[in-house]
C-alpha cells in the first residue's frame, strides 16, 4: 500500500502487479478511507475494545461510498481466482 | 474475568499507541509488564493478547518484539513522518500514513517518503484529517494486492 507520484509511476514500478490497476485511489479518497469516526478514537483508553471493531465495517462503508465494491478492494472471495 | 482482560489489553495498547507517539519507539513487553503492574511473563502474554487483538499490527516473526503498531511503525519504512520539524517516526505504509494525523491533533504532519519507480520524493502535510499541502499534485495511493485472502504477508505490505 504506496503512494506514487503518478498511477504512471506506480505501473513503471517494477513489482507493479497487472491486478492492481484496480487497485488506484486518489489521496483525498485514500485520507477519507482513513478518517472514519474510529480513527478519530485512536488515542481513546478504549480504543482497542470499543472502536478498533467498528473499524471493518466503517471501511466497507466508505468503500461501497466510493465505488471500490469488488472483491479487490473489499476482501470478498474472488470467483475469478479461485 | 474477561472485562478485566478488555481493560488490561486496552491499558496495554494505549500504553504501547502512546510510547509510539510520545518517543517514536514501542516500549518492550517487560517495561509495559512494569507500567502496569504486572509480572514479566503476564507482560509478554499480554502483549501477544493485544496483537491478536490487533491484527493489523504484527511482531517482528519469532519474537515478542513490536515492528508494526499501525498507523505507526516500530520498524523503519520509506514513510518518514515529521511532526514539529522532528521525524521521529515511519507509518506503516503508504495508506496508513494518512491516518497519523489523528494521533497528532492540532498538529501539521508531514509524510515524505521516496516514490518507488523513480526515487523522487512524494511529500503530503496534513493537520486534523485535512489534506494541506501535497508535492507533486498528481499523487495517488496504489494497493497492489487485494484485501482479504489475496493480501499476501502483513510485512511485505
Amino acid at each position: 500500500m504506496n503512494l506514487f507520484r503518478s498511477e504512471e509511476h506506480a505501473r513503471r514500478w517494477p513489482a507493479f502487479q497487472a491486478r492492481s490497476e484496480e487497485g488506484f485511489i486518489g489521496l483525498v479518497e485514500l485520507a477519507g478511507f482513513f478518517a472514519t469516526e474510529s480513527r478519530h478514537h485512536m488515542l481513546d483508553a478504549d480504543y482497542l475494545s470499543t472502536w478498533y471493531p467498528r473499524r471493518a465495517e466503517e471501511r466497507r462503508a466508505y468503500l461501497e461510498l466510493i465505488g471500490k465494491t469488488g472483491p479487490f478492494w473489499m476482501g470478498t472471495p474472488d470467483p475469478g481466482t479461485a | 474475568m474477561a472485562i478485566a482482560d478488555a481493560v488490561l489489553r486496552d491499558r496495554m495498547f494505549h500504553r504501547i499507541m502512546r510510547g509510539l507517539i510520545d518517543t517514536g519507539s514501542a516500549p518492550h513487553h517487560a517495561e509495559l509488564a512494569r507500567a502496569l503492574g504486572l509480572g514479566l511473563e503476564e507482560g509478554r502474554s499480554l502483549l501477544h493478547d493485544v496483537m491478536r487483538a490487533y491484527p493489523i499490527g504484527w511482531l517482528h516473526p519469532e519474537t515478542d518484539y513490536i515492528a508494526s503498531f499501525p498507523p505507526l511503525n516500530n520498524l523503519p519504512t520509506q514513510y518518514r513522518i515529521t511532526v514539529r520539524s522532528e521525524q521521529r517516526w515511519f507509518a506503516q505504509c503508504g495508506f496508513e500514513a494518512t491516518s497519523v494525523t489523528w494521533l497528532f491533533p492540532g498538529e501539521t504532519v508531514r509524510v515524505d517518503a521516496p516514490c518507488l519507480d523513480c526515487g523522487d520524493p512524494v511529500t503530503l502535510e496534513m493537520r486534523d484529517g485535512r489534506i494541506v499541502w501535497v508535492d507533486p499534485p498528481g499523487v495517488v495511493g496504489h494497493l497492489n494486492y487485494g484485501f482479504g485472502p489475496s493480501r499476501g504477508r502483513p510485512p511485505f505490505l
